[in-house]
């Protein structure tokens, strides 16, 4: 409805996001400019090795704390993750053999080759770019 | 196309479901909202370790003689080029009748820790040439290759002068270290890669997308609010989800690689300097000799114009191109103007070079 439409390009939070929106490229690029400075970077340094190490510390107090009450931990789930991994790349492998399989058996005759599509096509635009 | 049609949610009383329902969206779950993602139909043909190599059903009544292998990131999951029908580069290339393959590298696992750049570029990646020249029954082929994707294909073709690569499109390619500059001054010496892959093995997911989202700290903030003004527009919702989605959908960085990654590309700047030796051989975008096109984004935050504009005048190709196109690293080869700007940009340079 065109009165809507009005109303939300009148809107004042529409206008400020707008605003938000054209400025942000400004507001980002000041600030990566200044994490670009020396010192700056050894803050986001230290930052990132104080995070690892809580990360770590708080992962071990909290897989404690779940194996005591008979939980799963998130290393539990990783472990999980990796073996659905190793499942899928399993299967992967298989489906690969069979496809190399029915290549074989096309090649020696004993299955017919599926429909392929001619190797022929021609470029509508004869110029090259 | 998928025929899904989208599940209603049962619960009238959701506040989700009611504020979707106030801005006139259809009221779906934000997953299905989403669709399939990476759902072009496609058999896998090779696969080792967690890589897979896929063969796309071609989509048109006849190919071009020159099988495009598409060599996806690392860091990122391939589906970016192939969301949905309609916002598919891969679907794109099906429709103009070229014969695509898709290299999937997976997620490592603490097991893939210590691969290193050698192990993709000077093993995984040739067998996969091998592989699409034998599955198409032809001599020759082109390589599209997508952020650091397009790294490990640059590399791959410098690496091998006598390789069957007749064209290589690179997609926001960076290939010199200095300029990435937030990268490097993060990861300056004193910063300890070390300690973070013997902790973790392969650098968390999590960590790649803090990274990359602190190259625009504002951008997930601007992100929203842009579409909070266009929440009447369900197709750039969904559009946006979509993207989103990707976003939040990281790979962990192989640990062996990052080292490679921190210590010869973005310290020692080795590649653009001729200085860089991967598997006893050295590394020189001068041997690059096949035709090549190197697409750019304007905007790109993560693979800024400086540290991708070496490529072209250093490459020894003769028959090469730089394109500059409107947009982000991601809006690139996903958005909207991907569609109208890149993908016809792509085919019409493509097309001539692979018959």
């Amino acid at each position: 409805m065109s009165t809507e439409l009005d109303w939300n390009k009148l809107s004042p939070l529409a206008i400020w996001r707008d605003w938000l929106v054209k400025s942000e490229t400004q507001w980002s690029e000041s600030l990566t400019a200044l994490l670009k400075d020396p010192q700056a970077s050894s803050l986001v340094k230290r930052q990132v090795d104080e995070m690892r190490m809580a990360h770590r510390q708080f992962s071990e107090v909290a897989q404690a704390s779940l194996a005591a009450a008979n939980l799963p931990s998130r290393n539990d789930f990783e472990a999980l993750d990796e073996r659905l991994g190793r499942l899928e790349d399993g299967l992967a492998h298989v489906t690969a053999q069979l496809s190399l399989l029915r290549e074989a058996m096309v090649s020696t005759g004993a299955i017919p080759p599926a429909a392929k599509p001619a190797r022929n096509r021609k470029p509508t635009v004869a110029k090259k770019v | 196309m998928n025929k899904q049609s989208p599940v209603q949610l049962q619960s009238a009383d959701s506040p989700v479901l009611r504020a979707l329902a106030a801005s006139g969206l259809p009221t779906e779950e934000f997953s299905q909202m989403t669709g399939p993602l990476g759902a072009t139909p496609k058999e896998t043909i090779y696969a080792q370790g967690t890589l897979k190599l896929q063969h796309f059903k071609p989509l048109a009544d006849s190919v071009y003689r020159v099988p495009v292998l598409i060599v996806t990131s690392l860091v990122n999951q391939p589906y970016i080029l192939d969301l949905v029908p309609g916002q598919s580069m891969v679907e794109h290339l099906l429709r103009q009748g070229f014969d695509v393959y898709m290299i999937e590298w997976g997620r490592p696992r603490r097991e893939h820790a210590t691969l290193k750049l050698e192990d993709y570029v000077l093993d995984r990646l040739p067998r996969c040439v091998e592989r699409v020249l034998e599955h198409a029954g032809e001599s020759e082929l082109s390589i599209i290759g997508y952020c650091v994707g397009g790294l490990l294909s640059v590399l791959y073709a410098a690496l091998h002068p006598e390789t069957p690569l007749k064209n290589l499109v690179c997609m926001a390619t960076p290939v010199n270290g200095d300029g990435l500059e937030s990268l490097k001054a993060w990861m300056a010496p004193d910063f300890d890669e070390e300690a973070l892959i013997e902790q973790y093995g392969n650098v968390p997911a999590e960590w790649v997308q803090n990274t990359l989202r602190a190259l625009r700290p504002f951008g997930k903030l601007a992100g929203a609010m842009s579409l909070l003004n266009q929440i009447d527009n369900a197709e750039v919702v969904r559009s946006n989800l979509r993207m989103g989605r990707w976003e939040t959908d990281n790979v962990p960085f192989p640990g062996g690689v990052f080292r490679q990654m921190v210590n010869d590309f973005l310290r020692a700047n080795k590649l653009v300097r001729d200085e860089w030796v991967l598997g006893g051989k050295r590394v020189s975008l001068s041997n690059i000799r096949m035709s090549l096109l190197h697409l750019l984004a304007q905007d790109d935050h993560i693979t800024p114009y400086a540290s991708s504009r070496d490529l072209v005048p250093m490459a020894g190709s003769r028959d090469k191109q730089e394109l500059i196109i409107k947009g982000g690293h991601v809006g690139l080869v996903a958005g909207r103007g991907a569609q109208t700007r890149m993908w016809p940009a792509l085919e019409a340079w493509l097309a001539p070079r692979s018959v």
